[in-house]
């Protein structure tokens, strides 16, 4: 009836799991209580769980990766202190079967449920506004997208009360992922979080593609859009071009554990090393997904806060889609050791170091985008900055270990574990948290408080590396990695260092926190009225903040490069703003609560499919296929904003212009 | 400040002819023209199929040269599919299409050219069998 469910899955014997599990569902039903006493379930569900507005789709988005964030960073903080506390004679606080679930979740929240939810959080929040659209082009498919992907995020999370996690690390590397030896649920937890999420991931793929070819307003030709549409341009075509191979890989391997078949057994003609090939084919462009977001939030950072244009635009847009192609001809580089010839190592260790060069015009561009530029040392500057000197250290270290003989020498060390989150952390991390303080007047309407922002950086870049700095010298001094008990004790200096280093990112995240308590208290204060709080160049600057949902009251008509630059200049110059324009009534999509039925449809199914419960699996599809169907054949699919309404918003954003410019007028400067 | 322009000559928000197009989203074209580009299609496919078996079962051609023969008839279907069925063209309104297909055989062939090659170095540098196991006496 239930398959391999049963009470002694509860894990009463592990009290570091049972008590966070008490802890985290007593916080939730605590959440629930306050949600339900205030009455504010209506409004959740009909301006948010239901929402199909890309800007509320993105919060949320952005939303659930940090809660993930803060979830992953809480298995490093015990992954750290555990290698520290158990050198020599010491065995630390963490058992091994314990020890190996947390760095597989660390990984995998991380990348799948952290970084990748914030980056198409990005994504979704700016691609229409920057393109000057309403909406992105399947403004439901988005939502389904979202909910899915949130619901992939909740079995991980199941999967600390009930059950347990994968002991493989991230990419559950057959055999050792094979029934045979991970007989439990832990695999499957992660196989099928994955695979939802990874369904949703392609969709947004296939969403942002089409919008950003098809859907913008008119005058913006490609080479008109700011670099930020261009990285979701080539990060979207990525995600089509390899979440299948996530897909297929890790079907492959359901199959092998479910019925027994032999895609990569070590038996029967199976060959655990296509998974390795399999995996990085599609692991590697993974990394690029990530990473050309935050490239291009970078480029609109340094570009704002420079008061220049962007430095070689076209030399920018070539080196991403450069990147893009490139990314797909180096996974290799993941496995140098596996035994492959002299011919085959040298070309993938050649294709990895040749992207460096497209990453170095980026880098340089980023330069020589500062030079000569007036430079306010904002927040999302520091970020930016502190950005240039860590990502270019962590892609040294990279390029050392794309040279095949190097690579030997350092294979699975610590020393890959402090190159790849120094890439990670320098260039993904930073970039959110630049571009979480540089948007969150557009998002929100106030500016997050400067004080503590810059405290979070400090922190966070010293605290960087102050845990990964030792990390390097003990790679290099042959501390492999995932160790759950270390026996050299020359060893234990370095990682108490690192533990210190942990520390002071601990104050970085706690000044995060305050930053947001004390802003959202002080909101009033640090209100945007003017709607371009940093004086900005591309045009979700030129909407109020918060952005009304149809963003544009009329669509934008673009005329060059920075589109709401060349508008701003132009009106003050004339000092005048443009005649009001005809209003008309506008059509936006209506809201639709499919996506959440899908995703908690997708949760039962996913479930079951873990414990093998094969008829709530069926029950599960079914209930999905049914909310697609009723979907599919409703009649009314949009609603008219009326032209007055329309007209109200729009008379308000320019009466804030008007003022705007006034007072720039007086001070004979730009703001 | 930001005066957004409005001019609703410059933007219609209608598919016109010099548009790009995406499959299924093409201007209207009279249904007879459609059934018979249809059918041809249909027919193209038909023939390329029976071609294949017929090919494999006869003494038609040159024994050895089946194979490449049934590659011919595979490469040509993909063709016939694409044009009649997928309404891929050369035209202007095409060019997104075209990219997306060229696209994607771009990326299958990374992958799969990839994978076969590094799948066959695999044991390059590995040890030879017996000197393993002379090692392990």
């Amino acid at each position: 009836m239930f398959g391999k469910l049963s009470w002694s899955a509860i894990p009463v014997h592990e009290p570091i799991a049972l008590i966070t599990s008490i802890v985290v569902i007593l916080v939730m039903l605590g959440i629930l209580a306050l949600i339900t006493v205030k009455g504010w379930w209506p409004y959740l569900w009909t301006e948010w769980i239901t929402s199909v507005d890309h800007k509320r789709i993105g919060i949320m988005y952005c939303i659930l990766g940090v809660v993930m964030l803060i979830r992953g960073f809480a298995d490093a903080i015990m992954m750290r202190t555990q290698q520290a506390a158990a050198v020599g004679g010491a065995q630390g606080y963490l058992n091994p079967e314990h020890y190996n679930q947390i760095f597989s979740a660390h990984g995998t929240i991380m990348i799948f449920f952290g970084a990748m939810p914030l980056v198409i959080g990005f994504m979704n929040f700016l691609t229409p506004l920057q393109l000057g659209v309403r909406d992105v082009a399947f403004p439901t498919l988005n939502s389904v997208s979202f909910w899915l992907t949130a619901s992939g995020a909740l079995l991980v999370n199941v999967s600390l009360f009930i059950g347990e996690f994968a002991r493989t690390g991230w990419l559950p590397y057959p055999p050792l992922s094979e029934a045979t030896y991970s007989p439990g649920v832990g695999v499957d937890y992660y196989l099928w979080a994955v695979q939802i999420a990874g369904i949703g991931t392609l969709m947004t793929g296939i969403n942002f593609v089409t919008t950003v070819l098809k859907m913008r307003c008119p005058g913006m030709s490609l080479l008109r859009m700011p670099m930020f549409c261009w990285t979701t341009l080539s990060s979207s075509l990525l995600i089509v071009a390899v979440f299948p191979i996530l897909t297929a890989t890790l079907a492959m391997l359901s199959l092998d554990r479910v019925f027994g078949w032999h895609y990569f057994t070590n038996d029967a003609g199976g060959n655990p090393m296509m998974f390795m090939n399999l995996i990085w084919a599609w692991g590697h462009p993974e990394v690029y997904i990530l990473v050309l977001p935050a490239f291009g939030i970078f480029s609109e950072i340094f570009s704002t806060f420079s008061g220049k244009p962007l430095f070689g635009y076209r030399s920018m847009v070539a080196a991403t889609l450069f990147i893009c192609v490139v990314s797909m001809m180096v996974w290799l580089h993941h496995f140098f050791t596996m035994g492959a010839g002299p011919a085959v190592n040298t070309f993938f260790g050649i294709a990895s170091s040749v992207i460096a060069v497209g990453t170095g015009v980026k880098i340089y561009n980023w330069i020589f985008t500062m030079y000569g530029g007036r430079v306010r040392f904002a927040v999302p500057m520091l970020w930016s900055m502190g950005f240039i000197f860590t990502f270019i250290m962590g892609g040294l270290t990279g390029v050392l270990l794309a040279v095949p003989p190097a690579d030997f020498l350092v294979h699975n060390s610590m020393f890959l574990v402090a190159h790849f989150h120094n890439v990670i952390v320098g260039g993904v991390v930073f970039a959110l948290f630049a571009g979480l303080d540089f948007w969150f007047p557009k998002a929100f309407g106030f500016r997050l408080h400067e004080g503590w922002g810059k405290a979070a950086f400090w922190f966070a870049f010293f605290g960087f590396w102050i845990t990964f700095a030792p990390l390097y010298v003990l790679g290099l001094q042959g501390m492999t990695r995932r160790l759950q008990h270390v026996n050299i004790d020359e060893w234990k200096p370095m990682l108490d260092l690192s533990v210190v280093g942990i520390g002071v990112l601990i104050l970085g995240v706690i000044s995060q926190v305050v930053m947001l308590v004390v802003s959202i208290r002080d909101r009033e204060k640090l209100r945007d009225v003017t709607g371009d709080p940093w004086d900005g160049r591309s045009l979700e600057w030129a909407t109020p903040s918060p952005a009304p949902f149809f963003n544009f009251a009329t669509m934008p008509n673009v005329e060059g490069e920075e589109a709401y630059w060349g508008i701003k200049v132009r009106a003050i110059e004339s000092q005048r703003l443009g005649p009001e324009p005809r209003y008309e009534p506008i059509e936006m999509p209506l809201s639709s609560p499919v996506g959440f039925y899908t995703a908690v449809f997708a949760s039962v199914t996913g479930f079951a499919l873990i414990w093998h419960i094969w008829w709530l699996a069926g029950l599960g599809l079914l209930g999905a296929f049914i909310g697609f169907v009723v979907f599919a054949w409703r009649d009314v699919h949009e609603f008219h904003v009326p032209a007055e309404e329309v007209a109200r918003v729009d008379r308000a954003r320019r009466a804030a212009r008007q003022a705007l410019m006034e007072r720039i007028a007086d001070q004979g400067a730009l703001a | 400040m930001s005066e957004l322009e409005f001019d609703p000559h410059r933007y219609t928000g209608a598919l016109d002819d010099r548009e790009d197009h995406a499959p299924g989203d093409e201007p209207a074209e009279d249904a007879g023209h459609w059934i018979a580009n249809s059918n041809l299609g249909l027919g193209f496919s038909v023939i390329l199929t029976a071609g294949a078996f017929v090919l494999a079962n006869t003494n038609l051609i040159y024994g050895p040269s089946i194979p490449i023969a049934l590659l011919v008839l595979a490469v040509a279907q993909m063709g016939v599919h694409l044009v009649f069925f997928l309404h891929i063209t050369t035209g202007p309104d095409n060019t997104n299409n075209v990219l997306a297909l060229a696209f994607g055989i771009l990326v299958v062939f990374l992958i799969v050219a990839g994978s076969v090659w590094i799948m066959n170095h695999l044991n390059a540098n590995m040890m030879p069998m017996d000197q393993m196991i002379e090692m392990q006496r």
